[in-house]
Formats: C-alpha cells, structure tokens, sequence
C-alpha cells in the first residue's frame, strides 16, 4: 500500500477515536479533572507530616522545597504517559471487546499503521487535558507556567513521547498474545508511578533511584522540572535530550519488531479471535 | 410456614452467592500471571505514598503527625491506612464494575433472568472481593513489615477485625448502589474512577482528618471508611480520633443499615428502570 493510503487508514482511526470520545463526552471533562484528584492526597500528605508548603528535606533531594508544584508537574505529565498506555497499549484489547479486532487484522492495513492512528489520536487528546490542567494549574494552584517556558517543556515532551509510543505498540502486540492485559496495564501504570519521579523524588532510596535510570520518564521528568521549578534552559540540558533521543531510537525499533513478531507469534498459535 | 420459606429461600440465595464467587475465582485463575500481578498491586500502590512521606521529612518520624494524632510513625500510620484503599476498590470496582464486566463477557442478560433477586448476584461478587481483597492485604503487610518493621500493639488486631466486618457491610451497600450505576451510565468505569478518587481523599488514609477543609471532614463523617481506618489505627497505634470508640462503633452500625439498604433500594430502581427502557443490553 501507498504511504497516501497509509495516511488515510491514520487519518481514519483518528475520525473513528474522536467519534468515540464524542459518544462519552463526559470523559474529558473527567481526564481533565481526575490527575488534580489524584494529586490531592499527596498535598494533604505533605501539609499533614511537615506542615506547609515546603520542606527542608525535599529541597536537599530535588533542589526546591515546593513539593505542590513537584507533583502537579507530575501529574501533568503522567497523563501524557498513562493516555499512551491505554489508548495506544490497551487499545487492541479494546478492539476485541467491541468485537471488530479480527476485521482490523485481516483487512489489506498493517496493523502498524492503524496503531499509528491510535496514537495520533491519544497525542491530541492527551495535550487537550493537558492544557486544561495547565491552564488549572497556573491560574488557581500558583505553578510559575511561563509561555517561555511551554516551548522547551513541550520539546521535552515530545521526545519522551516518542519512544513512549514504541513501547506502547510493543504493548499493543502483547495484549494480542495474552488477552487479559488490562491488569497489566495497571501494574505498568504503578511501576511508572514507584520507579519514576512521578510524585516523589526517586532519590529518596538508592533502588529507587537505580531503577529510575533505565526508564525515559524519569529524564524527561527532571528536565522539565528543572526548566518550571528551578529556571534552567533547555541548552543546559543537552546531555538529558541525548539520553533521550537515544531510548526513542531504541524503544522505537525494538517496539516495531516486537509488535510483529508478537503479532506473528498470535496469528500461528489461531489465538487471535480468542478472548 | 413463614420459617420453612424464609429458611429455603436464605439457602436458595446463599447457594447463588457461593456459585457467583466461585465463577470469579474460576475465571480469575484462568488468568495466572495476572492473578499473581494483582497480588502484588497493593505492595507497589503503597510505596510511591511511603517514599513520598521519607522524602518530606527526611527519615520516618515527624513531630508535625505526633502533633496531629499523637504518634509520629509516617511509616505505619501510612501503610495502615492504605490497606483501606483496599476496600475501597473491592467496593467500587470488584462489586461496582462487575455487571460492566458482565456485559463485556456477554453474559449480563442470562445472568439477570436467573430464579433470583440481582441483588443476590452483588452479594456473589462482594463475597469473592471480600476474600480476594483479605488475601492481598494479608501478603501487603507481610512484605511492608519485613521492609520498614512495622510496630502494632498485638491487643489491638481482634478488636481491628470486628471494625472492619462492620465496615465492611456498609460497602457492600456502597457497591451495590456503585454497580446499578454502571446500568444507567454504561461507561462504569468513569463512576467507579470519579467516586474512589472522592473517597481517597476524604477518608484519611495517609494523612488525619484535621488536615483536610472542614467540608471535605464533615464529608467524611458519612464514609464507613473514616470511621473504619481511624479506629483500626486507633486500636493498633495509639491514633488520637477525636470521638470515642464507642461513637465509632455506632456510627458504623448505623451507616451499615443506611447503605445496605440505600444501595438495594437504588440497585431495585434502576433495574426496574433499565427493563423498563429496554436499554439493559445497551452498550
């Protein structure tokens, strides 16, 4: 097929995910609320075992002591991360609950392709609840959002999305393997929330912090950390973006020939259809 | 006669809650690696809110909590309460997604036109996540006291128990209500989501009710899992509660009777409502 139809079968996955979304609009109107619900116990957490707003001892591991602005940069963050996660790594397991997976893989498309329309759709939709939570975050919680400041954040972003998305389509070709991922998915969701700064500083232990290294998250969460809360330029963060942009080409590769090969793997054991 | 009907009727239901739970089980292991997953959830759901507490205060004591509830323990105050967290989704999502999850399966219709009340279905359910939910608390505070020595008083944990059955049956209700939810919205998942979110905060697992807005604490005097947490942590940590046991203990019982039957009362309407519309194989 032309790389023309390819963007059509793209383009046509996104109209078809913006229909569902519309079907439920209900659901933005959670996601942009819900990463604010979750972030609430933390600053409760906070206000309960130091008494304020900042802490001494959080200055020490991540350089300032506003833990608020520490997890609502997270929260923000993560629902860039757990949107990819279900909307692109859960998003075959879906299919077959609406019964129309098998029309999926045995029409003339890569599978590829359509899981690439998937994540268009998740990126558009997860930047649309992550600038209502911006816009939240900035007008009545007091995090300093600067426009000079949004360019190089959505950079970094973007770089972690990348090879985000990579891992997620690995994930996608998983679930055709082993149907009940949807377990998984949240164990996935809560390694990303105990081995990555989402809402502590993985400093804190030296497991933690060793583990931390080896996911892209933690990078980008540092980075984008380190240019709201404490001022620095993206120039200065050179050796951040390098890290990144070699785990995009890593988990970009490796997530494209794990994909077919769990694909192929599903398809000659006649499980496909299986639930 | 009364008694001979009442009598068959009880064994009637209890058989369908015993083959509701024994389904679950069945269908739960038929999944291995995600059984021994969820067992392991629990672990990595409390740390994230551990290693968040060491990184405020620099160890695992802090004077402000001491100041607060009279024991300055971050470690065990917290983990105490987020076996709460526990209980909060066997309610909303094991009893509250579970006709969605019927419906996914395509077995809600033959479900619903068995011999008996759908009520009894939800109490099938609540049984197995009541039993699910023991075993990953129990394998929770194993590993959490073999990492950071959890310290208890022994005396405490029997008087625990009974707290948390009496809590347990206004969850149930909870559930109940949660479940017919899902009937009306189909999307259930978004009411268990919005509603768990709600209870984390407003019950105090990891921090004490004083620190909450003052109509977020006078929220949570109508939960069962205020009352249950800070009790349990009264009886096993010296927690101050501001109201006595005693208050707990009937407060509890009272908020039993009111979500039981709140809970039937709303499961029997929108069941009838549902049947009614002809939306109930809606998806």
């Amino acid at each position: 097929m032309s790389f023309k139809n390819d963007l059509r079968i793209v383009w046509a996955e996104f109209k078809k995910s913006v229909k569902i979304w519309i079907s439920y609009p209900i659901m933005l109107v959670f996601w942009a609320i819900a990463p604010f619900m979750w972030v609430l116990p933390f600053i409760f957490q906070g206000k309960a075992l130091v008494g304020g707003l900042s802490s001494a001892a959080f200055k020490e591991l991540t350089g300032s002591p506003h833990y608020l602005p520490f997890v609502l940069i997270g929260a923000m963050v993560s629902t860039y991360i757990f949107s990819g996660l279900w909307g692109v790594g859960n998003s075959l397991r879906e299919e077959t609950y609406w019964g129309t997976l098998e029309y999926i893989i045995v029409s003339p498309t890569n599978p590829i392709v359509v899981l690439l329309g998937k994540t268009l759709a998740e990126f558009v939709y997860a930047t649309v609840n992550v600038t209502m939570q911006a816009l939240v975050a900035t007008f009545f919680l007091g995090l300093d959002l600067t426009l000079a400041k949004i360019f190089p954040v959505f950079v970094i972003v973007l770089l972690l999305l990348i090879g985000f998305y990579g891992f997620a389509i690995a994930f996608a070709g998983f679930t055709l393997l082993i149907k009940e991922a949807h377990g998984w998915v949240h164990t996935l969701e809560w390694v990303f929330y105990l081995f990555s700064p989402i809402r502590y500083p993985v400093e804190v232990s030296t497991i933690t912090k060793t583990l931390s290294a080896v996911i892209p998250l933690t990078y980008a969460l540092v980075a984008i950390r380190g240019i709201i809360l404490l001022n620095k330029n993206i120039l200065h963060l050179g050796k951040t973006i390098l890290i990144l942009i070699i785990m995009d080409i890593i988990l970009l590769i490796t997530g494209y020939l794990t994909f077919r090969y769990l694909e192929r793997k599903t398809k000659e054991a006649g499980t496909l259809a299986q639930y | 006669m009364f008694w001979h009907s009442f009598i068959t009727k009880t064994k009637h239901y209890g058989r369908a809650i015993w083959y509701e739970n024994m389904k679950e089980w069945r269908i739960e292991l038929t999944y291995k690696p995600d059984f021994i997953r969820g067992m392991i959830d629990p672990l990595v759901y409390a740390m994230p809110y551990l290693l968040y507490g060491i990184a405020l205060v620099g160890g695992r004591t802090s004077e402000t909590l001491k100041g607060l509830v009279g024991t300055d323990d971050l470690i065990t105050f917290v983990t105490l309460g987020y076996i709460f967290v526990g209980f909060i989704n066997m309610a909303l999502w094991a009893m509250g997604w579970s006709l969605r999850k019927e419906q996914f399966w395509g077995t809600l219709e033959s479900v619903f036109v068995a011999p008996v009340p759908r009520w009894v279905f939800a109490l099938g359910m609540a049984l197995h996540s009541t039993l699910h939910q023991g075993l990953m608390i129990f394998l929770q505070i194993i590993v959490i006291n073999l990492i950071f020595k959890l310290t208890i008083a022994p005396s405490g944990i029997l008087p625990s128990l009974l707290v948390v059955g009496l809590m347990l049956i206004a969850l149930y209700g909870f559930g109940m209500m949660v479940a017919s939810l899902t009937l009306i919205f189909k999307q259930g998942w978004l009411v268990s989501e919005a509603l768990s979110g709600i209870m984390m905060i407003i019950t105090p697992i990891a921090y004490p009710l004083a620190v909450l807005p003052l109509f977020m604490q006078k929220a949570a005097m109508f939960l069962p899992t205020t009352y249950g947490v800070m009790t349990v942590r009264h009886f096993l940590i010296g927690e101050q509660m501001g109201f006595t046991v005693w208050t707990a203990f009937s407060r509890l019982v009272v908020l039993g009777v009111v979500w039981v039957a709140v809970g039937i009362m709303i499961f029997e309407i929108i069941d009838r409502r549902t049947r009614r519309t002809g939306t109930i194989s809606h998806y």
